[in-house]
C-alpha cells in the first residue's frame, strides 16, 4: 500500500480520536475540536473524514453502545491503527524537522 | 413513535440521512445526528435543533459516495449469483427434455395445489360474512331414549326460539326458518305466467338483522313486518318483473304452506355463493305461526318443521345456556316431558354448517364435506410432494454427468458451501419458472374444476397478501428441499475421483432413488385404487336391486294453481283417466312422494296393545291405490289398496317396519293395528318387501303407505316408443285440466340416481387428481429410464454385438423398475384395505372389497409404467451399436 497523504484536518481528527482513548466517535470527535480547537464543525464533515480514514487504513472500528439520547441507536467507535499512529508520528516529525530550520531571529520576531 | 416522542428529529432529516447513507449505514449516522440534536436542543431549543438537523442532512450529501463504497461489497455477492443464474440457465438449456419433465412436472403440481388451496379457501369461507357469526347458532337436538342415542337434528319446534328468548338472558336474538317444504307456484298476476318455485323460506323480521343478505330496496327493519310482505331477490324480480321497478308489485302464491297475493316490500341482492342458506323469496313466518292450522292449534312444541338461529352474548357459556335451554325444553313440552324420550340442546356455530353438518332436517343443501376437503388437500400435498420427488430423482440421477464440473470447479478452490448455493440457486430457478407457470395452469384448470364440483370458483385468493406470502414460502421451501439433497451429493464428490479417467458412477444415492420410485408408485396405486373403490361403489348402488321399478317412469308435479276442494278429486279423475288411455301409458297414480323425494309425514307409532313408551318412528308416504302396482312393490302378504274405495283406512307397510314395530311374520302382520301418534288407529292391509325409497346409503326404514288422495307427485308408467309424443300428451291434457299450472316433468331413474351427484363429483374430482399424479410420476420415470438407458448405451451395445436380442435387452433395462413397481403395490395393499374399509363405514349398503381392488390398480400401474419406460428401453435397444460403441 502507498503511503496515504494525511489532510490537514484529517491528521487534527486522527489526533482527536487518539487522544480519546476508547470513545473516539463522530460526536465525541466534533465536540472536542469545538473546545480544544474551537473549531466548529459540520458533522457530516467528520464523517467524512472518519470514513476516509478508515479506508486508507489509519483508522479500524467496531460498533459500540447504544445510549438514550441517541434514539437507543449504536454509534461506531474508532481507533487508531499503528499505521495512523506512524503517519501522525511522520508528520509530526516532519514538522519538527522543518521547524529547526526556521531562524532563530525571525522566531523571536514572531515570538 | 411519533407520539412516544414528541420532540424527535424532524422525518425529512431522518429521510434524507437515509436516502444518502442507505440502510446500512444509518444506524450510526443517525445516532450521531441524534446526539447532537439532543445537545442542541438542550441550548438552542427544538426549532433551532431541528433546523439545524436538516440542514446538516443536506450538507452529508458531499458522503454520498459512501453509499457507493457499501453496495461495492455487495455487488461482488450479485456478480456470482448471476454466475449462478447464467449456469443453472445454462444447464437447463443443455438438457431440454429433462428441464421440461423438471419444469413441467412441477408446474402442473403447483397449479393443481393452488387450484384446491382456492377450493379449499372457498370451502372454508361459508357464513363468515355475516357480522356477527362468532356469535350465531344454529340449534340442534340431540334425542335419546332410555340412554340410547336417537340421532341429532336440525328441526326444532317454533316454540322453542321464543321461549329462550323470554327466559334465558344469554341469548338476545332468535330467528326461525321453516322452508317452502314441496316448493310452491308464484304467478305475477299481470302477465299470468307460472313458475314452480322450490327455494322459499319463513323467517323471523330479524333475519335480516342477524344474517347480512343486504338488500337493494327496502329497509331490512320493516320488510317482513306485515303478513302479506315477500322479498325477493334480484334475479326473481328481473324474472317475475322484467325491467319493471318490483317494489310494490303484487305475487300470487299458490299451493305450499300460504297461499294469497303477497306484496313484494323488498330486493335482495344476490345470495353469496358461500352461503349456507341459499333462497330467492323470504315471507314472514308469522303466516304459518298465525294463520296454519296445524301450527295455530299446537302449544307450540308439537311440530318439529322449523330450524332455530340465536345469537348469544359474547360472555355466554355455551354449555350453561344450552343447559337453561335443556330445562326449559321439559318444562315446556309436557309431551317429552311425559316420554322416555330426553333432548339435549347442542349449539352448532353458523360457520361451521358447511363443513360440519351431517344431520337430518338441514335445510342446506349445498353443505361440503370436511372429509372431501381434507383428502383433497391431502392429494394437493401429494401431488406436489409427487413433483418434488422427480426433481430430486432426476438431479441425483445427473450428478454423475456433473461430476467433471464439479470437480474443475473445486480444483480452482470453490468451498462446498458454495457449491451447495449453486445447487439450491439451480433449483429455486426451476421452481420459480414452475411457480410462474403454475399460476397459468391453476386459472386454465379452474374452470374444469368448477364444471366437476358444479361450483362457480374464481381465482379470488391472489388478491390476497396472506396467499402470496404462503406461495412464496412454498415455492422456497421447495426449492431447498428439493435442491438441498442434490448440492450435498454433488458438492461432496472428491475432485480427484471425478476428473480421472475412469469415473467412478457414485452409488450414493441409488437406493434414495429406488426409495423415491417406489414412494411414486405407492401414491399412484394408492390414488388409483381409490378412484376405482369411489366407481365401483356408485356403480353398486345404481345397480343394485331396489324392490322399486323405476325404469320407464315419468313423474310430474301435482297441481296446485286454482284447487277447489270439491271438484279436485273429479278433475284428478278425468286427468288420470285421460292420459292413462293413451296407448303408450300403462299406468297413472297420485302420490304426496316419489322415490328419492323423502316422506310425507315422520311420526312415532306403536303396536296396539303396547304402551306408548314404545314408540319408534316411522315414515308416512301417502298414494293412491295404482301406486304398488305401478312401482312393482313385491307384496309379502295381504292386497294393495282397492280401487272401489276412495281412501282406506289402511297401511301397506315394509318389511322394517314388520321388525321395528314387532309385528311378527308377514302373514301375522295382516289385520293387526298400529296406534300412529297424533292421528287414529289403522290396521295393516299388506306387507311388501323392503325397498329402497331413499339412496343407498341409507339403512332400510319403516315405511307406511296411506291411501290418501294426496297428488303432490303424478307418475306415468310410459313405453319407450314415442316418448316425445307421450310427454305432448300429458302436457296438452295436464294444461286443459289445469290451466295456470306449471308443467315440470322429470324421469325418475335420473333423478333418483341425482342422489349420487356428490359421490360422482367426489370420483370424478379424485380420478382427475389421480390421472395428474401418476402423469406427474411417468414424467418422472420417463427422465430417470431416459438417464439410466444412456449411461448404459455402451452396454447395451456390447451385448447386442454379442448377439443379444431386442426382447432380453428391453427386459434387462425394465426388470428394475418393474420390481420397484412390485413393492409399491404389496406396501399399499394394507393401507388400500384400511381406508376403503374407513369409507365404505359411510355407507349402508357397500361394495365388497374384492381381490380386484388390489389387483387393478395394479396392472394399470404396470401398463402405463412399461409404456412410459418401453419407450426410451426400446429406442436404446433397436438402435445400432457401432454407434453406441463409437461414441467416447
Amino acid at each position: 500500500m502507498s503511503r496515504a497523504y494525511l489532510g490537514e484536518f484529517e491528521e487534527l481528527v486522527l489526533l482527536i480520536i487518539a487522544s480519546l482513548g476508547n470513545e473516539g466517535y463522530a460526536v465525541s470527535v466534533k465536540d472536542a475540536l469545538s473546545d480544544q480547537a474551537n473549531r466548529k464543525v459540520n458533522i457530516s464533515a467528520i464523517h467524512s473524514a472518519l470514513y476516509r480514514l478508515e479506508k486508507k487504513g489509519f483508522l479500524n472500528s467496531r460498533m459500540g453502545g447504544a445510549t438514550s439520547t441517541r434514539g437507543g441507536k449504536n454509534k461506531r467507535i474508532f481507533q487508531v491503527t499503528a499505521a495512523g499512529f506512524s503517519a501522525l508520528q511522520a508528520s509530526k516529525d516532519l514538522r519538527s524537522s522543518i521547524w529547526k530550520t526556521i531562524p532563530q531571529l525571525s522566531f523571536a520576531v514572531i515570538n | 413513535m411519533n407520539k412516544k416522542h414528541p420532540k424527535g428529529p424532524p422525518a425529512l432529516g431522518t429521510y434524507l440521512l437515509k436516502k444518502i447513507y442507505g440502510e446500512e449505514m444509518h444506524e450510526e449516522i443517525s445516532g450521531d445526528f441524534n446526539e447532537v440534536f439532543e445537545q442542541r436542543k438542550k441550548r438552542q431549543g427544538h426549532l433551532m435543533a431541528s433546523f439545524r438537523y436538516v440542514w446538516d442532512s443536506v450538507l452529508s450529501v458531499r458522503n454520498l459516495d459512501l453509499k457507493s463504497q457499501n453496495s461495492i461489497i455487495k455487488t461482488s455477492n450479485t456478480a456470482m449469483i448471476k454466475n449462478y443464474l447464467k449456469m443453472a440457465l445454462r444447464v437447463l438449456q443443455k438438457h431440454p427434455t429433462n428441464s421440461v419433465i423438471n419444469i413441467f412436472g412441477l408446474a402442473i403440481g403447483m397449479g393443481v395445489c393452488l387450484m384446491i388451496y382456492q377450493y379449499i379457501h372457498f370451502e372454508s369461507s361459508f357464513d363468515k360474512f355475516h357480522p356477527g357469526v362468532d356469535n350465531t347458532y344454529r340449534v340442534l337436538l340431540d334425542y335419546s331414549q332410555n340412554g340410547e342415542p336417537q340421532g341429532t337434528g336440525a328441526h326444532t319446534s317454533f316454540g322453542l326460539g321464543v321461549v329462550g328468548k323470554q327466559e334465558i338472558p344469554e341469548l338476545k336474538e332468535f330467528v326461525r326458518i321453516h322452508p317452502q317444504y314441496g316448493g310452491a307456484v308464484l304467478t305475477n298476476p299481470e302477465n299470468g305466467q307460472p313458475y314452480k318455485e322450490e327455494d322459499m323460506l319463513f323467517v323471523d323480521p330479524a333475519f335480516l338483522q342477524i344474517f347480512n343478505f343486504p338488500l337493494k330496496a327496502g329497509n331490512k327493519d320493516l320488510v317482513l313486518n306485515e303478513k302479506q310482505s315477500i322479498v325477493i331477490t334480484e334475479r326473481m324480480a328481473v324474472k317475475y318483473f322484467g325491467t319493471e321497478d318490483p317494489m310494490g308489485q303484487v305475487l300470487q302464491l299458490d299451493g305450499g304452506w300460504a297461499s294469497g297475493s303477497f306484496v313484494v316490500t323488498g330486493v335482495l341482492q344476490p345470495i353469496p355463493a358461500n352461503s349456507h342458506l341459499q333462497f330467492d323469496f323470504l315471507m314472514p313466518i308469522k303466516l304459518l305461526t298465525e294463520d296454519h292450522r296445524q301450527y295455530k292449534e299446537s302449544s307450540g312444541w308439537g311440530w318439529n318443521n322449523f330450524v332455530t338461529y340465536v345469537h348469544l352474548r359474547e360472555s355466554a357459556d355455551l354449555q350453561q345456556v344450552a343447559d337453561k335451554y335443556d330445562q326449559l325444553i321439559l318444562a315446556y313440552d309436557q309431551d317429552l316431558a311425559k316420554s322416555t324420550t330426553s333432548v339435549s340442546v347442542i349449539f352448532q356455530p353458523v360457520a361451521d354448517i358447511h363443513l360440519k353438518s351431517d344431520y337430518s332436517g338441514d335445510p342446506a343443501t349445498n353443505n361440503g364435506s370436511l372429509r372431501d376437503v381434507q383428502i383433497f388437500s391431502i392429494i394437493a400435498i401429494i401431488i406436489l410432494v409427487i413433483a418434488w420427488v422427480n426433481y430430486i430423482n432426476l438431479s441425483t440421477a445427473r450428478a454423475m454427468y456433473r461430476a467433471k464440473e464439479v470437480g474443475v470447479r473445486k480444483s480452482i478452490g470453490a468451498f462446498r458451501g458454495q457449491l451447495i448455493y449453486q445447487f439450491v440457486v439451480e433449483s429455486a430457478l426451476v421452481n420459480i419458472l414452475a411457480a410462474c407457470l403454475a399460476l397459468g395452469i391453476a386459472y386454465m384448470l379452474l374452470p374444469v374444476l368448477n364444471e366437476i364440483i358444479g361450483r362457480q370458483l374464481e381465482m379470488t385468493v391472489v388478491q390476497e397478501l396472506g396467499f402470496w406470502i404462503s406461495f412464496l414460502t412454498i415455492t422456497l421451501s421447495g426449492s431447498l428441499l428439493s435442491g438441498l439433497y442434490p448440492a450435498f451429493i454433488l458438492s461432496a464428490f472428491k475432485p480427484s475421483s471425478m476428473l480421472g479417467s475412469t469415473r467412478k458412477a457414485s452409488k450414493g444415492g441409488v437406493n434414495l432413488r429406488r426409495g423415491l420410485i417406489v414412494f411414486q408408485f405407492w401414491i399412484s396405486a394408492l390414488l388409483i385404487s381409490g378412484t376405482y373403490l369411489v366407481y365401483a361403489q356408485i356403480s353398486y348402488m345404481k345397480n343394485q336391486e331396489l324392490g322399486i321399478n323405476m325404469e320407464k317412469i315419468v313423474v310430474i308435479n301435482g297441481p296446485e294453481v286454482n284447487l277447489n276442494r270439491e271438484t279436485i278429486k273429479e278433475k284428478m279423475n278425468t286427468f288420470k283417466n285421460v292420459t292413462g288411455s293413451h296407448h303408450s301409458i300403462s299406468m297413472v297414480t297420485g302420490s304426496g312422494s316419489v322415490p328419492g323425494k323423502g316422506y310425507n309425514w315422520r311420526t312415532g307409532m306403536w303396536r296396539f296393545g303396547i304402551s306408548e313408551d314404545e314408540s319408534k318412528s316411522g315414515n308416512v308416504v301417502f298414494v293412491d291405490h295404482d301406486f304398488t302396482k305401478t312401482y312393482d312393490f313385491e307384496f309379502l302378504a295381504g292386497r294393495s289398496f282397492s280401487e272401489m274405495a276412495s281412501e282406506e283406512n289402511g297401511f301397506i307397510i315394509n318389511e322394517k317396519a314388520l321388525q321395528v314395530f314387532g309385528l311378527g311374520l308377514p302373514e301375522e302382520a295382516i289385520q293387526q293395528k298400529l296406534i300412529v301418534g297424533g292421528w287414529d288407529t289403522v290396521r295393516v292391509m299388506g306387507v311388501i318387501k323392503d325397498f329402497h325409497w331413499n339412496s343407498l346409503k341409507d339403512e332400510h326404514s319403516p315405511y307406511i303407505f296411506a291411501h290418501q288422495g294426496s297428488n303432490s307427485y303424478i307418475s306415468f308408467k310410459i313405453d319407450l316408443q314415442d316418448i316425445p309424443g307421450t310427454l305432448a300428451h300429458i302436457e296438452e291434457t295436464y294444461d286443459a285440466v289445469f290451466p295456470n299450472n306449471p308443467f315440470n316433468y322429470f324421469f325418475l331413474d335420473d333423478e333418483f340416481n341425482n342422489q349420487y351427484q356428490a359421490d360422482l363429483q367426489f370420483g370424478n374430482l379424485f380420478t382427475s387428481f389421480s390421472i395428474l399424479a401418476i402423469f406427474i410420476s411417468c414424467l418422472g420415470l420417463f427422465g430417470l429410464v431416459a438417464f439410466s438407458t444412456n449411461s448404459r448405451i455402451k452396454e447395451i451395445g456390447i451385448r447386442k454385438a454379442l448377439g443379444a436380442e431386442v426382447q432380453s435387452l428391453m427386459l434387462l433395462l425394465s426388470k428394475e423398475y418393474m420390481i420397484l413397481l412390485l413393492i409399491a403395490n404389496v406396501l399399499a395393499a394394507p393401507i388400500i384395505f384400511v381406508w376403503g374399509q374407513s369409507w365404505l363405514e359411510d355407507y349402508a349398503y357397500k361394495v365388497n372389497l374384492g381381490i380386484g381392488l388390489y389387483l387393478i390398480p395394479g396392472l394399470i400401474l404396470v401398463v402405463i409404467s412399461l409404456i412410459t419406460v418401453s419407450y426410451k428401453t426400446y429406442a436404446a435397444a433397436k438402435s445400432n451399436p457401432v454407434i453406441a460403441l463409437k461414441v467416447e
